[in-house]
């Protein structure tokens, strides 16, 4: 009994301790967002503010364009999804549920880009991107996102379209639908759960990418969130109150995203671990 | 038109598109990397071919050791830290005695979704020498610790690398529990009627049955401590000096800070050599064997 006791406690213990790790430094950022540099480094390092400035969201919103970055990060995010959901469903629809030569080597091929690093891409990247004239524009960074999430969303959507049962197409042939209809009004209804999950999986990585999006633009009025953010920090370098907020606001939207569909998240995660390295 | 070639039709219409765009956004330029890491390049200029140069100038650059040295590191920390804690953590969580699983699950992933940059930023206050929250628990300890986290020679690299971990270890506890919660029932109760104990059970029965979840994990947690950058850019821009460089700090400064584009793309088909060498060992030595229940 005293030993289930202490196992017990000891379990809960290791849990919690690690809840603090992964949750107090986010904490105490909120906490910071609302206090003076004072307050942050010496007098209140750890606590509550004493006093709630709001005065630092204030000034984050005064000093730090969020709206546009928030635009920008949501055009961004959206486009990616929209074209690597629309590329990875066609392709996968036609190697888990066509009859051909090459099915599974394309398979292969296209799983591929989940082991390379996309920096490795960066400088022929860029030539392709000038030579189109795509600098400043979202596609210079929504194309390159898509043709990398391709390869997670093409894993996904095929395991879910295999789990299907053969019959489904069949009986659409006798109803005299040809493929383009039983794809689209029959076989992508049957996946929302997956498109869901490859959805929300793509847009955070969209949402919070960095190296691409700094090197791909370089207009301010183009830029996504962690450039802002990168751009806030070495201007108001010295008022940690408000950039303090600027990362709170910043945020705020990625972590409701995931409470929303913490479970589509978990899901795609693991099924796309089940590749072969 | 005939049945077979409508067929026909529509398998183009589906694969092509995708095909077509995968390989020109991302397995040419591939092509292109290797390439041009042969040439003398600016990126305006005719590229003039130089044969091994830029690799051989690669070797004799200070800043390539350092970088080596700090991927390796990076990969040494995301590995204790997210498959070794992971894993603990993971056990732990399986066990049928906890209440609110996935509330201790969620809580633990949501570092993840959060922007590189940001956390970044988060830690550059962190380990603010003074006054940061790190140095003022020490204090508040009574500890010595009290340092320049992110300045100091032998702290830097470990401080970032910590960074990132603590951001991502989040991934590999899911993975790592999901596959506990795939392990069958049956094999666990001889272990209880021996009276084997709790971590011992583990050791012999849990941990063995995790290597393909271990193979994956270990591939991304080593190849992202390789390609490691955001996180050095943002919080010491590589420095002080070059202490915190990586391969792709070296790629992205020599390409988009001095245009040498050839130079770079050297770096960076070095950094493609390095992790295909070590999935290679990993593919070779872990998880050799197919596991069946």
């Amino acid at each position: 009994m005293i030993k289930r006791l202490t196992n017990g406690t000891l379990k809960y213990g290791s849990l919690l301790l690690y809840v603090l790790v992964s949750l107090y430094p986010l904490v105490w950022l909120l906490f910071y967002s609302f206090k003076d540099n004072e307050e942050i480094f010496s007098t209140n390092v750890f606590g509550i503010p004493k006093e709630w400035r709001v005065e630092n969201y204030v000034n984050a919103f005064q000093s730090f364009d969020l709206i546009m970055y928030f635009k920008n990060s949501f055009i961004v995010s959206i486009g990616t999804v929209a074209l690597t959901v629309l590329l990875g469903l066609m392709f996968s629809y036609a190697s888990a549920r066509m009859k051909w030569g090459l099915s599974n080597a394309a398979r292969i091929y296209m799983t591929a880009g989940m082991f390379i690093p996309m920096q490795i891409i960066l400088i022929p990247l860029l030539m392709i991107v000038r030579s189109m004239h795509l600098q400043n524009s979202y596609l210079a960074v929504i194309v390159p996102y898509a043709a990398f999430q391709l390869s997670f969303a093409c894993i996904i959507f095929y395991a879910f379209f295999r789990s299907l049962p053969k019959e489904i197409e069949e009986s659409a042939a006798i109803d005299g639908a040809n493929v383009y209809r039983t794809f689209f009004s029959i076989m992508v209804p049957l996946v929302v759960p997956a498109i869901a999950s490859v959805s929300i999986f793509v847009f955070l990585f969209a949402w919070n990418e960095f190296l691409v999006a700094l090197v791909m633009i370089s207009d301010n009025a183009l830029k996504t969130l962690p450039l802002g953010l990168l751009y806030f920090q070495t201007q108001f370098s010295s008022d940690w109150g408000a950039m303090g907020a600027v990362m709170v606001l910043s945020t705020v939207p990625t972590i409701l995203v995931y409470l929303l569909f913490s479970e589509q998240v978990e899901n795609a995660l693991t099924v796309s671990s089940a590749v072969k390295g | 038109m005939s049945e077979k070639w409508k067929n026909k039709v529509a398998l183009l219409v589906f694969t092509v598109p995708t095909l077509l765009f995968f390989t020109i956004i991302v397995f040419i330029p591939i092509l292109q990397t290797f390439q041009k890491s042969f040439f003398d390049w600016d990126g305006l200029s005719t590229p003039i071919f130089i044969g091994f140069d830029n690799y051989l100038r690669l070797f004799d650059d200070p800043d390539f050791w350092v970088s080596l040295k700090n991927g390796l590191i990076f990969a040494f920390v995301l590995v204790v830290y997210q498959i070794g804690l992971g894993t603990i953590l993971a056990i732990v969580l399986s066990s049928k005695a906890v209440r609110g699983r996935k509330w201790f699950k969620t809580t633990f992933f949501i570092p993840v979704v959060l922007s590189g940059v940001m956390v970044s930023q988060l830690w550059i206050a962190i380990y603010n020498p003074e006054g940061g929250l790190l140095n003022s628990i020490f204090a508040a300890l009574g500890m010595d610790y009290q340092q320049a986290w992110l300045s100091g020679e032998h702290t830097s690299i470990w401080a970032i690398a910590f960074t990132n971990a603590w951001q991502n270890m989040g991934i590999l506890l899911v993975l790592i529990y999901t596959a506990i919660k795939s392990i069958p029932e049956h094999l666990y109760e001889a272990a209880l009627i021996d009276g084997s104990s709790f971590w011992h059970t583990h050791r012999k029965i849990t941990i063995p049955l995790l290597s393909e979840t271990y193979k994956f994990g270990l591939i991304i947690a080593i190849t992202g401590g390789l390609n490691a950058f955001q996180n050095m850019f943002v919080m010491t821009n590589g420095g002080p000096g070059n202490i915190s460089y990586t391969f792709t700090f070296m790629m992205y400064k020599a390409a988009f800070r001095s245009n040498e584009y050839g130079y770079g793309s050297a770096a960076a088909a070095i950094l493609v050599i390095e992790c295909l060498l070590f999935t290679i060992l990993i593919n070779k030595f872990v998880a050799r064997e197919k596991i069946s229940y």
